[in-house]
């Protein structure tokens, strides 16, 4: 399908994770081509969510989860050990299931991760606030309530704020968890609609449940089922014609 | 199952149905009758209060400083004694209390045996007599210095304060969502930044409640101050002498033969109520903005 081989953003070689003594992923292998959609699907458990949070190195808030092999990013494994964590999550930003505001004004819920990285003057700050705002949709409907708290926002709205704010420190991957499974059909259609917006600029790897979400959103589509990779390939390749008969019946939803 | 719709006696009531109905009216009629109870009781003790305190309550009680029976003295020094010396055991309780709630919850986690020990001894000194804690402060700040001081009260009244700052604190700060710990980490925030910034800020209603309880707990505390700041007759600004409060003028003059003194004694209680019925105000209010 692809004529020339994408830039890989993140590469992963021989990754296992481990939550204690739970072998959570066996042996994962896979590349996200850069500002392309990567879609994770798969039934609960099967390991998606826990290599989302492995690519900013969410599971070191937790003892007792480790990982072992490669994760390449920038000519760097992610795993090492040392690893500056707080500006790898400024280049690898995420996005959660529940939107999680913030317990402060809209502009602050933006400003607040970029002071954590740069120093800008006033109006350089309001300038990225809008810039952000306005990339989410966001900006028009909360132009005039910039100083109100973000906990008044609807869910759709609080989960568009929480993107901008992901990427308002500017990373180079986005990395969203289940992001509208939240939301009302008609704030899933419009981070759909963004995300196909933010692709142009962002590497993004989006794990989904909604199998639509995925044949709309994602250029390349991983499956994975109890913590092995069953197969990657372009999103048309998964949906028409497997390689594999798991992912046939997964897809088709005759297990899951 | 099939029987059950074609039954014809299937709505009858039964023996059983007519005993759970009488135990269930029974158990209502219980849970009623204790309320009642308690807030007769406690009407009483705020019309007792109340009827006998609003007489003594006049301006120069509040103006004047406390004097010899009869010479109309009132209990102006014993009001900003009290303010004083509950204001300085908020202000050590407070950065104290709040700085091991943040502990225990944010770094303490159960398999932290440090934690667990700082849990039980703070939960312990909620519950310890406020007496104990006022000899406690007596040997270390009284007897070695050889005299009462307002300060020695202030720490009584910290250490009482503090384990209530402790647990609402730590209660408060658990409530925070995981989510919001982990979309701060996401953007890259420092441990300090979430739990300052974000999980403090998110739980700041109720730990500023904790604040204010601990605050009302405090200033109707009479024993502790007793072996501390002892009570003054005259008015006293310094934190090295002994200082006047209303719960031990209330202590003193409540048993005092002179007439004056006991009408005092109402008009201060009925303060320290009056005050602590305000910050439990404060409290509600505080918790329904939040």
């Amino acid at each position: 399908m692809t004529e020339t081989k994408p830039q890989v953003a993140l590469a992963v070689r021989n990754l296992n994770f481990y939550y204690g003594q739970n072998h959570a992923l066996h042996d994962i292998n896979i590349d996200f081509p850069a500002r392309k959609v990567t879609a994770m699907i798969g039934p609960s458990g099967c390991g998606k969510s826990t290599l989302l949070r492995i690519f900013n190195r969410m599971y070191d808030l937790y003892p007792g989860q480790r990982a072992t092999g490669e994760v390449l990013f920038d000519g760097r494994n992610i795993l090492e050990t040392g690893l500056d964590l707080n500006i790898l999550r400024a280049r690898i930003g995420m996005v959660f299931q529940k939107p999680t505001p913030f317990p402060m004004s809209i502009y602050d819920n933006i400003a607040f991760g970029v002071r954590l990285h740069e120093r800008l003057n006033k109006a350089d700050m309001d300038a990225r606030v809008q810039d952000v705002l306005t990339r989410v949709a966001l900006w028009n409907e909360v132009r005039d309530r910039l100083n109100a708290p973000a906990a008044g926002l609807s869910g759709g709205q609080q989960q568009r704020l929480c993107i901008a704010r992901s990427i308002a420190t500017r990373p180079e991957v986005l990395l969203l968890d289940e992001p509208t499974s939240a939301l009302d059909p008609i704030s899933t259609a419009r981070i759909e609609e963004l995300l196909d917006e933010l692709k142009e600029e962002f590497t993004i790897a989006i794990v989904t449940h909604n199998m639509q979400q995925a044949a709309r959103c994602a250029d390349q589509v991983a499956f994975f089922y109890m913590g092995r990779l069953i197969e990657v390939d372009t999103a048309d390749r998964i949906f028409t014609n497997p390689r594999q008969q798991q992912t046939q019946d997964y897809i088709t939803g005759r297990f899951g | 199952m099939s029987d059950m719709t074609t039954s014809s006696s299937g709505w009858a009531p039964n023996a059983n149905g007519a005993r759970r109905r009488r135990m269930d009216r029974l158990a209502t009629l219980l849970g009623m009758v204790a309320a009642g109870i308690l807030v007769l009781v406690l009407t009483s003790i705020l019309w007792t209060l109340l009827s006998r305190g609003i007489t003594g309550l006049s301006a120069a009680a509040i103006m004047k400083p406390m004097g010899p029976p009869g010479s109309g003295g009132g209990l102006a020094n014993a009001i900003l004694g009290s303010l004083i010396q509950t204001f300085l055991a908020l202000l050590i309780a407070t950065p104290l209390g709040l700085g091991c709630g943040i502990y225990l919850s944010e770094y303490g986690n159960r398999q932290n045996r440090f934690a667990s020990c700082v849990r039980f001894v703070s939960d312990v000194l909620m519950s310890v007599p406020s007496i104990l804690v006022g000899l406690f402060v007596y040997q270390i700040l009284v007897a070695p210095f050889g005299h009462f001081s307002a300060f020695a009260g202030s720490v009584a009244l910290a250490i009482l304060a503090v384990p209530i700052i402790v647990r609402t604190t730590e209660d408060m700060l658990r409530l925070v969502p995981i989510a919001m710990r982990e979309a701060g980490a996401a953007l890259g925030a420092t441990r300090w930044r979430v739990t300052l910034f974000l999980c403090l800020r998110s739980a700041k209603t109720g730990v500023l409640t904790g604040i204010l309880l601990a605050l009302a707990r405090v200033s109707g505390e009479t024993a502790p101050l007793l072996f501390t700041s002892l009570g003054n007759q005259n008015w006293s600004f310094s934190l090295n002498r002994p200082m006047a409060s209303l719960p031990v003028t209330i202590y003193q003059y409540a048993g005092a033969s002179y007439e004056d003194w006991v009408q005092l004694a109402w008009a201060g209680a009925l303060l320290v109520t009056m005050g602590v019925l305000a910050i439990n105000i404060a409290v509600r209010l505080s918790a329904r903005r939040g």
